[in-house]
């Protein structure tokens, strides 16, 4: 099987960047070699998909707006009603899901070829990100497992708090490169890492 | 006016001298100071030169009120002109020029405007460009004559044409409260809010906190007030829950508790570190704001106020006490209240001797008079300046006998020698932010001041900005704002009692001939252009406003507008609460267009790649922004022309096969069980009776019967369709679905994704197309049978999984071959290389459009939101078995009518281009193309047809069909013979595309 190019391509430069003098202020990395799996539920289905879900992968959310989960290389959160992405590193995902979820519960679309998921790390990570998103990223606003839908600019972006002080960022495929390139330029005040 | 730094006092730091240049002069200066301090500091009391008259101006204000001291930094070819001198803080190498004059500051030769000062009253413009009837001067012929000559004689800086090399960032910031301002009340109140755990925000537009506490000659728990404000600031910065930004200003007060601010990162840092901004744009959301804005000074109008030397009151006390200045070698003072006397207390304990307190008043406190004693004042009550004398800077001023309740001036002149004249009328509490708003500010008689209007968000006015003007009070009103739960503990004020309303006097009025008394320093409105408007009919405060300018320079009147109402309230004699007030609006102070513009210009800018990008690039392609995305135009070989390539490029389609980049279509997946109704709905064809495995090409109506797009919807499944939208409607088709699927038809049971960005796609196309795929694709036949027209394979390209349907935009037989977005690339070049023995050849939009053009196949040209079905030849696409979006109103009146454009083919008939967007007319003779019975929505030169061609939408298009007329696009002077033709220009029975 052919190998799923990085839409980042050149612009995606391992190494340090920006004003690193004082530190490196966040990491920032593309996640390769995932399964990423949207499931939407019937307004009358959402507890039970939630929990074929979780059969499925492990991971069990309630059904409350942006909450989600993560353990290692799985993640669920959902973004919108009824709506959650399901990823993953193993490649059969989108089997366990559908063996999970008929279509009486709901629907499946893999989007692995459509997103670049982009982890940023570091204890700027929330100042870089306010740069470019109206979210609160404050730990108490958005807790880790969270996700929230938005906008930069013209670029939608799904975001996943991660950990502390890390989040994931699910970017249209098409928007990748432009959003990397905007996104380093917000990070060289602090200092930044790639890879 | 002789200033000079005093040998104490001040926060700047005296160990470090720093360098910098105004007006090509060197000058040396302190870190903390600003340009203002730091030139009077060397003497110079020259700033700039007025707007319209070009008088004399000098430094008035100490802070962002400052209406005069407006110079330009210059960074290498960048200019930054009106930045206001008081706030400039200066940096090794700075270099400042001042504005609005030639050849020189010193030596202005549009200084001659003050002889025509008369000339130049309110409504100057209006008066004398409003141009007659009839004749050479009609209408605006004579300000268009004129305009470029008063635009270079009257105005504040100029702005260079230099790109700006800075970088400005935006900041989104979320908080419990915001604090505006660090005076006394501001530290309080944040304090008292932080001491809650909520998070905190604090907003200080200078470099250091404590407002009016830098330069307060009071004691708070018994110490300097400045150190007790820094070491306040220092510990509620330490607070994990409290940011404490400098020199940030909040410019704007919007719904919804949301704020704007503008962070100055970098401006007075003569290097930055990389990647930071010189500004930061801030929008906070707030679930509390307390504007703890402080109150800005205001001066007294009297003839000849406008000298250099003559400066506000309080400033006179910021230069000293916070930069070691003293404005003049013998200052005076003129008041109507009692701040007046802190200033010449404070002063005197600085060391800065105070010559004379003139005072409108009769009847003043035992405070003021021991405090005038003290500082060897002389005091002289019940008396007014009546004139000022000077040269380039203040000389001497001219006192007379004033009784302040009646506004007359009396007895004789007596000239006072001073060069610094500071003046006091009172205060006006900071209330910009919370006028933006919204609500009427409301008059009050003792401080003869508006104030706060009534809040309807979570906002209060805390300390001198909500009326309260004596550090104690300050400080406990800020404390029970700060937070009705905590009340913070109170430090000890010691401090003079002092009355803070002022005697209403705003202008001093001798009688006859007198020297020009300014209300607006900054417009060079006079109290004289106020009382014009009044005879002339403007006595609205908008109609005031408008007609003088007065408060639209770009200080917004934060000095003048008081003083300005107050004396058109006089001319009408009626209370000035009663005249009103304008409303404040954003910006507080100027925003750069950087800092609002933030990252998005240039590679910053959201673009769209397609998952092929990069191989276009590689080859050769001439890249063309087609909305957001980037798409190869041409690839072009060397000498080629654009027309050269792309007439290749479609030759060899039509000859042979080409391939180009389709991924850019909008792809929207469309599963459920009521999918197949759904579209069935929103088409205006069928496609519930579509079988698995096949697509069909679709129409959308808007709801008003006009087309909206067109695209092929393929059938996946029973419940599952990829719908395939133009590029440019995939957004607004996917909106257009969503509201329908949310607010119209709740009930079906349809989920909608876009999934463009999932797949790549190509589209092969050429008499050898099929022969190309079957050379490289496994897993499935791609053989007539196998896949028909409008039939879709699932198949292979090497091991790359890939969707193939038989359709084509071109006219030739062509195949749409889609996969994995990743995967995008590999398929391409697996594609290029099968194709290979076949001549295949890349093509770009212009070969793309030239095969669309000879076929007469639509796009967003045609469909552009004017056309229907029927004007476009479509309508046999319009079912008469089921409604859709559109059907109820496609029988409208004027969608019938047979005067509407449709769509035909042109072909030149001089063998020369026909231009986008030409008119269609009769007339062989070029002139204004009254008689345009349509236009032209694309062209090319056709390479199958071997001439100029053209799609148009002309009025009865059918009827028309072998007329000529002349496509006529006199802005690019081409008017040229074209024979109207049918749309379909090649391969009318689609014998190639079925073949």
């Amino acid at each position: 099987m052919a190998e799923i190019d990085s839409p980042l391509g050149s612009n995606y430069i391992a190494g340090e960047h920006g004003n690193v003098a004082a530190g490196i202020g966040v990491s920032l990395a593309e996640r390769r070699n995932l399964s990423i799996i949207q499931v939407t539920a019937w307004p009358n289905t959402i507890p039970t998909v939630l929990t074929a879900i979780g059969s499925a992968t492990g991971l069990i959310i309630d059904n409350k707006p942006g909450l989600g989960r993560v353990a290692g290389e799985k993640s669920v959160f959902g973004f919108a009603p009824g709506r959650f992405l399901v990823t993953a590193a193993s490649a059969d995902l989108e089997t366990r899901l559908r063996s999970a979820i008929s279509a009486d519960l709901g629907t499946i679309v893999p989007l692995t070829h459509g997103r670049c998921v982009i982890r940023i790390a570091g204890p700027a990570s929330e100042w870089v990100l306010s740069k470019l998103f109206a979210l609160d990223f404050s730990e108490h606003a958005f807790a880790v497992g969270h996700g929230r839908a938005t906008l930069h600019h013209d670029i939608h972006a799904l975001i996943q708090r991660v950990d502390q002080d890390a989040f994931d960022l699910y970017i249209f495929r098409t928007f990748a490169r432009s959003f990397w390139t905007i996104l380093g330029h917000a990070a060289e005040e602090v200092g930044y890492r790639v890879g | 006016m002789t200033s000079s730094r005093l040998n104490t006092g001040g926060r700047i730091e005296r160990s470090r001298t720093i360098r910098f240049i105004f007006d090509g002069k060197a000058y040396t200066g302190h870190p903390g100071d600003t340009l203002a301090s730091a030139l009077l500091a060397n003497g110079v009391t020259l700033f700039g030169r007025s707007f319209k008259y070009h008088r004399p101006r000098g430094v008035f204000a100490a802070g962002s009120e400052e209406p005069n001291a407006l110079v330009t930094l210059i960074d290498g070819e960048v200019r930054e002109p009106n930045v206001r001198a008081t706030e400039a803080e200066i940096h090794d190498g700075l270099v400042a020029e001042s504005q609005n004059r030639f050849p020189s500051l010193e030596h202005d030769l549009m200084a001659v405007n003050q002889l025509a000062g008369p000339l130049f009253s309110a409504g100057f413009y209006y008066k004398t460009f409003m141009g007659p009837a009839i004749g050479p001067l009609r209408g605006t012929r004579f300000w268009m004559f004129c305009e470029k000559f008063i635009r270079r004689a009257a105005g504040l800086g100029r702005a260079g044409m230099a790109a700006d090399p800075d970088r400005y960032e935006r900041m989104n910031a979320y908080c419990d409260v915001l604090v505006v301002g660090t005076g006394p009340a501001g530290l309080i109140a944040a304090e008292t809010a932080a001491a809650t755990g909520a998070r905190v925000i604090i907003a200080e537009e200078r470099p250091v906190a404590g407002g009016s506490l830098v330069s307060s000659g009071e004691l708070i728990d018994g110490r300097n007030p400045a150190v007790w404000a820094r070491e306040k600031a220092e510990l509620l910065a330490g607070l994990p829950n409290v940011r404490f930004l400098t020199r940030t200003t909040v410019w704007g007060h919007y719904d919804g508790n949301v704020l704007a601010a503008i962070e100055h990162v970098a401006d007075f840092k003569p290097n930055r570190t990389e990647g930071q901004p010189r500004q930061r744009h801030w929008v906070i959301r707030t679930g509390k704001t307390i504007l703890a804005t402080g109150a800005f000074e205001r001066p007294i109008v009297f003839p000849g106020n406008d000298r250099p030397g003559v400066m506000l009151a309080d400033a006179v006390r910021r230069f000293a006490m916070e930069y070691g200045v003293a404005a003049g070698s013998n200052i005076a003072l003129f008041t109507n209240n009692d701040s007046a006397y802190d200033v010449a207390r404070t002063l005197s304990q600085a060391g800065v001797g105070i010559g004379t307190i003139i005072d409108v008043r009769t009847d003043i406190s035992g405070t003021c008079r021991d405090i005038a004693d003290v500082a060897g004042a002389e005091l002289l009550l019940g008396h007014a300046v009546t004139a000022t004398h000077a040269g380039k800077t203040l000389s001497s001023i001219t006192v007379q006998h004033f009784n302040a309740q009646t506004g007359r001036v009396s007895g004789a002149p007596r000239e006072i020698k001073t060069d610094c004249l500071g003046v006091s009328g009172g205060w006006s509490p900071a209330i910009h932010l919370a006028s933006q708003a919204g609500g009427k500010p409301e008059w009050d008689e003792d401080l003869q001041a508006f104030l706060a209007p009534e809040a309807h968000q979570n906002w209060v006015v805390a300390g001198s900005a909500a009326g309260y003007m004596d550090t104690i009070s300050v400080l406990s009103d800020a404390a029970t704002k700060g937070s009705a739960k905590h009340r913070a503990a109170l430090p000890t004020v010691d401090a003079p009692m002092f009355d803070a309303s002022p005697a209403p006097v705003y202008q001093i009025e001798p009688d006859g001939k007198t020297q020009k008394a300014f209300v607006d320093l900054q417009h060079d409105v006079t109290a004289d252009d106020i009382r014009l408007a009044y005879r002339e009919g403007f006595h609205s405060v908008e109609h005031l406003k408008r007609y003088t300018t007065l408060g639209m320079a770009t200080d917004q009147g934060k000095t003048s507008n008081v003083p300005g109402l107050a004396i058109m309230a006089d001319a009408r004699q009626i209370p000035i609460t009663a005249a009103g007030t304008t409303r404040f609006r954003p910006p507080f102070t100027p925003v750069s267009l950087g800092a609002l513009a933030g990252e998005r210009y240039g590679d910053l800018r959201p673009h769209r790649l397609t998952p092929i990008h990069d191989w276009h690039l590689s080859a050769g392609a001439t890249m063309y922004d087609a909305g957001l995305w980037h798409r190869p135009m041409i690839y072009g070989s060397p000498g080629e022309t654009i027309e050269q390539a792309y007439i290749r490029e479609a030759r060899t389609v039509r000859d042979s096969v080409g391939i180009v980049d389709v991924s850019t279509l909008g792809k929207i997946d469309i599963q459920g069980p009521d999918a197949a109704e759904f579209l069935d709905r929103v088409y205006t064809n069928m496609f519930s009776t579509l079988p698995i495995g096949k697509a069909r090409y679709g129409l959308m109506l808007r709801e008003d019967g006009i087309v909206f797009d067109d695209g092929t919807t393929w059938r996946l499944g029973q419940d599952q369709f990829l719908m395939t939208t133009t590029t440019a409607n995939a957004g607004p088709v996917m909106q257009h679905l969503e509201y329908y699927l949310d607010c119209i038809w709740p009930d079906l049971r349809v989920h909608l994704t876009s999934v463009t960005d999932v797949w790549a796609g190509a589209a092969i196309a050429g008499p050898k197309s099929r022969a190309v795929l079957e050379s490289c694709v496994t897993a499935s036949k791609v053989d007539d049978a196998t896949l028909p027209f409008m039939g879709i394979v699932h198949a292979r390209i090497g091991d790359i999984p890939v969707m193939i349907c038989r359709l084509s935009f071109s006219g030739e037989l062509a195949y749409e071959v889609y996969c994995g977005a990743g995967f995008g690339t590999a398929m391409w070049e697996a594609l290029i290389s099968a194709g290979t023995p076949f001549g295949i050849v890349p093509y770009g939009l212009e070969a793309l459009g030239t095969l669309r053009i000879e076929k007469g196949h639509v796009t967003g040209a045609e469909i552009d939101g004017r056309t229907t079905a029927h004007d476009l030849h479509l309508d046999w696409m319009l079912s008469k078995k089921k409604p859709f979006i559109g059907s109820a109103m496609l029988g409208r009146e004027g969608l019938q009518d047979n005067n509407r454009l449709s769509l035909v083919g042109l072909i030149s008939l001089d063998n020369q281009p026909i231009n986008g967007g030409s008119h269609i007319v009769a007339d062989a003779t070029p002139r204004e193309p009254a008689d345009s019975f349509g236009h032209v929505t694309a062209a090319c030169y056709s390479p199958a047809l071997g001439k100029y061609v053209a799609l148009a939408l002309v009025k009865h298009g059918s009827s028309m069909i072998g007329r000529r007329a002349y496509a006529s696009d006199l802005l690019r002077d081409k008017h040229g013979p074209v024979e109207i033709v049918s749309h379909h220009m090649f391969d009318r029975e689609g014998s190639r595309m079925h073949g």
